[in-house]
């Protein structure tokens, strides 16, 4: 037998060796995991892009968007792509998910899928959230600031506060720390959790045997 | 017998480890700031009564009403945005919050009274911390 790394394991075992014709009805799912999927993986690269003219500093970022926007060819065509494939994302999130309650396949026995699943929600809720203060506009401040008050009234949430911002909303350590979990720590995160939750599809026979 | 105490030793390693560095990595994300510039720091003027300065960078407002000088946090204690001060009352531009002049909470969703600041004299000047 051949030998392969743990990608290409990976890979192998993504797809099925068989699909009965039947269960290829699109009407079920919609695709719309998939379709998320394509869209994250589009953020990754538009985003990749962005990396290459954005500034993470409190007195920088604005500026270096403005930049972006009117100097730099097709600058302002792939911020607007990056941001609106940012909320289409988080649509079919919530698409995906309400399909999943209302088809029942959060039960037994793919329930650690679910798991998985909402993790993922969660995650991408908290990407879009810290992508939102990054251009440093007045809307991504105030946004920002109400949305760590309504942090501070949760439970633990003054922790988190202290962690998420260090010298406060507009502060350069601030914006660091939104910037780092933005491009690094969420999006790997992600990452390594969508590669789980397309492998535990097959862990768990498919999509539609349970139907 | 021996496989238990192993486990256990391996546990309560791992846990010794495990909590270390997350102290390590509490103490890592708080790090020692500078001493932050005084909140505001002005020159001080006459405030006619019933009247007030508002400087709406700095986010606070001094307030002359009746015999009483006191300093008030425009952040509102709602969501944090900073309300306008109007002749009769202050404003919160984002959810509509009302506070009367003293602070007070006259109409919702704010639940708690404007934070009072302390207002000191140096010199010549005004300085507001905190």
């Amino acid at each position: 037998m051949k030998k392969r790394g743990l990608a290409g394991e990976f890979v192998a075992h993504l797809f099925p060796r068989v699909v009965r014709k039947e269960n290829l009805r699109l009407s079920y799912t919609f695709c719309l995991g998939g379709l998320a999927l394509t869209v994250f993986l589009l953020l990754v690269v538009s985003g990749l892009l962005l990396l290459f003219y954005y500034q993470p500093t409190a007195a920088g970022a604005f500026t270096s968007i403005l930049f972006l926007e009117e100097q730099v060819p097709g600058g302002k065509y792939l911020r607007s792509l990056h941001r609106m494939a940012s909320h289409l994302f988080l649509i079919l999130l919530f698409l995906h998910t309400l399909r999943v309650i209302l088809t029942g396949a959060y039960r037994p026995p793919r329930q650690l899928n679910w798991l998985i699943g909402f993790a993922l929600l969660c995650l991408a809720l908290f990407d879009g959230y810290t992508g939102y203060l990054l251009p440093m506009d007045q809307l991504a401040l105030w946004a920002t600031q109400t949305g760590m008050e309504l942090l501070g009234t949760i439970p633990g949430g003054s922790l988190a506060k202290v962690f998420l911002l260090p010298d406060g909303i507009g502060g350069s350590l601030s914006l660091l720390r939104f910037y780092a979990l933005h491009i690094v720590v969420l999006p790997l995160t992600m990452g390594v959790l969508i590669a789980l939750h397309f492998y535990r599809i097959r862990r768990d026979k498919g999509i539609l045997p349970y139907l | 017998m021996e496989a238990t105490g192993r486990k256990r030793r391996k546990f309560l390693i791992s846990l010794i480890l495990g909590l270390g560095g997350l102290g390590l990595l509490a103490r890592f994300f708080r790090p020692r700031l500078p001493q932050a510039p005084a909140r505001l720091d002005v020159p001080r003027r006459e405030v006619p009564p019933h009247g007030a300065l508002v400087y709406r960078q700095a986010r606070v407002a001094l307030v002359r009403e009746a015999e009483e000088f006191y300093a008030l946090d425009l952040t509102c204690t709602h969501l944090g945005c900073t309300v306008t001060v109007t002749p009769t009352e202050l404003v919160c531009p984002c959810h509509g919050s009302r506070f009367d002049r003293r602070g007070a909470v006259l109409q919702g969703p704010a639940q708690l009274p404007l934070r009072r600041l302390e207002v000191r004299i140096e010199g010549e000047r005004w300085v507001v911390r905190g």
